[in-house]
């Protein structure tokens, strides 16, 4: 196992991720072997679909 | 038919499962970030952004159409032309994935016949295009709302400072906070063979006298850009749902209400002995045993399906989720 401190990107990354799980119930992905954690799907929820839809502006 | 008021218990202070993993998510996020400034948390926090996924999203490059979606565009454009609505303005929603520095369009979605339209304006029956998006992503969840296509009946063949008010506040919301916008114009110069799409630019397609110019907006943008187009081979997944698109202008809303209280509820688009139909199945605690609704334009015909035998039940209501909600009362009453 490779214990050390996470960089910027991985922990941005990580941060994402579980603000994204905690609050639309976003997928993490583990690997396997070692359980560390490896990303997210990138699978979107109906709300975002739906938010985004239903504010279409009029068009000219 | 009894109908009876439920009782909630209140005072009882126990935490949910996802109060419990917010919490936890809080926590480990406060450990992790340790001594982040604040602006990050807040400017991510926004409850109108899509979340952080594993894809970096950067500026778009292209877009990519598959060859069904590039038809029903140029196909439903030039039917409305000769509608007898067909000087006023229309319009899509496009729905595909969203990649890195392109995206995918697998699904359109039509402005609808109790859209706000004319010559100078266009807007969409959201509902029934929400109610659409949700059925076409029961196919695939990676589905998200790309851009919108909509025409000019002369020949402006770039959006209007009216569109980019308009869509400088919406692009926020999509993935890349960016979005693809189209606009179709009937000023395109004839070319042989007839009935071939031909592209003379690369952000420009035309069909006989249409013309679809393609442009992106991104967040903070003061003007769009002219996005490059390419076709590929594939469906445009909401296709199916054009033959049962007046059962979802007409019932949009109250579907809507019964799919964000139910889990269990799937849609389909059908042909039967009476035409197309949507039904909608919602899946009973019983093994192999449904409520299915058909709805063929306004009309409403309820179902117990149970062991693969279609019952149908004796009920008159067109309000589609007033009808579940008293059949799942009088099954009920007799379980």
């Amino acid at each position: 196992m490779d214990f050390r401190p996470l960089n910027d990107t991985e922990r941005k990354t990580l941060i994402g991720a579980l603000r994204g799980n905690a609050d639309q119930n976003q997928t993490l992905l583990m690997d396997r072997r070692d359980t560390s954690f490896i990303g997210t799907t990138d699978e979107v929820t109906d709300e975002e679909v739906i938010n985004a839809i239903k504010s279409v502006p009029c068009h000219y | 038919m009894g109908l009876y008021r439920v009782a909630h218990s209140e005072g009882a202070s126990a935490i949910s499962v996802k109060q419990w993993v917010r919490s936890l998510g809080r926590t480990v996020e406060k450990f992790v970030a340790g001594c982040q400034p604040p602006k990050d948390r807040s400017d991510s926090a926004t409850p109108s952004r899509p979340s952080t996924t594993a894809t970096e999203y950067r500026p778009l490059e292209r877009v990519e159409l598959t060859d069904e979606v590039s038809r029903t565009l140029f196909e439903e454009y030039a039917e409305h032309r000769q509608s007898k609505r067909g000087r006023e303005e229309i319009g899509w929603v496009l729905m595909g994935i969203r990649r890195e520095t392109d995206a995918l369009v697998l699904a359109t979605l039509p402005a609808g016949q109790q859209r706000s339209a004319s010559d100078v304006h266009v807007q969409f029956n959201s509902s029934a295009q929400a109610l659409a998006a949700r059925i076409v992503r029961q196919w695939n969840k990676q589905l998200t709302l790309v851009g919108v296509v909509h025409t000019h009946p002369g020949t402006l063949r770039h959006p209007s400072d009216g569109d980019l008010e308009g869509d400088r506040l919406w692009v926020p919301q999509l993935r890349g906070h960016e979005g693809i916008f189209t606009i179709g114009t009937a000023d395109a110069k004839s070319h042989e063979p007839p009935g071939v799409m031909w592209q003379p630019k690369s952000s420009v397609q035309c069909m006989g006298e249409l013309r679809l110019s393609w442009y992106s907006l991104r967040e903070g943008d003061r003007k769009y850009q002219p996005l490059p187009v390419e076709l590929t081979v594939g469906p445009d997944y909401a296709r199916p749902l054009r033959m049962v698109w007046s059962a979802i202008e007409h019932h949009a809303e109250r579907l809507e209400r019964l799919v964000r209280q139910q889990i269990s509820v799937k849609f389909e688009p059908v042909m039967d002995e009476t035409g197309p139909v949507l039904e909608v199945t919602i899946a009973l605690a019983e093994p192999k045993s449904a409520l299915r609704v058909q709805l063929n334009g306004e009309e409403v015909r309820y179902l117990l399906i149970r062991d693969g035998q279609a019952l149908v039940a004796d009920l008159n209501e067109p309000q589609v989720d007033r009808g579940v909600y008293l059949l799942l009362a009088e099954l009920a009453k007799s379980a």
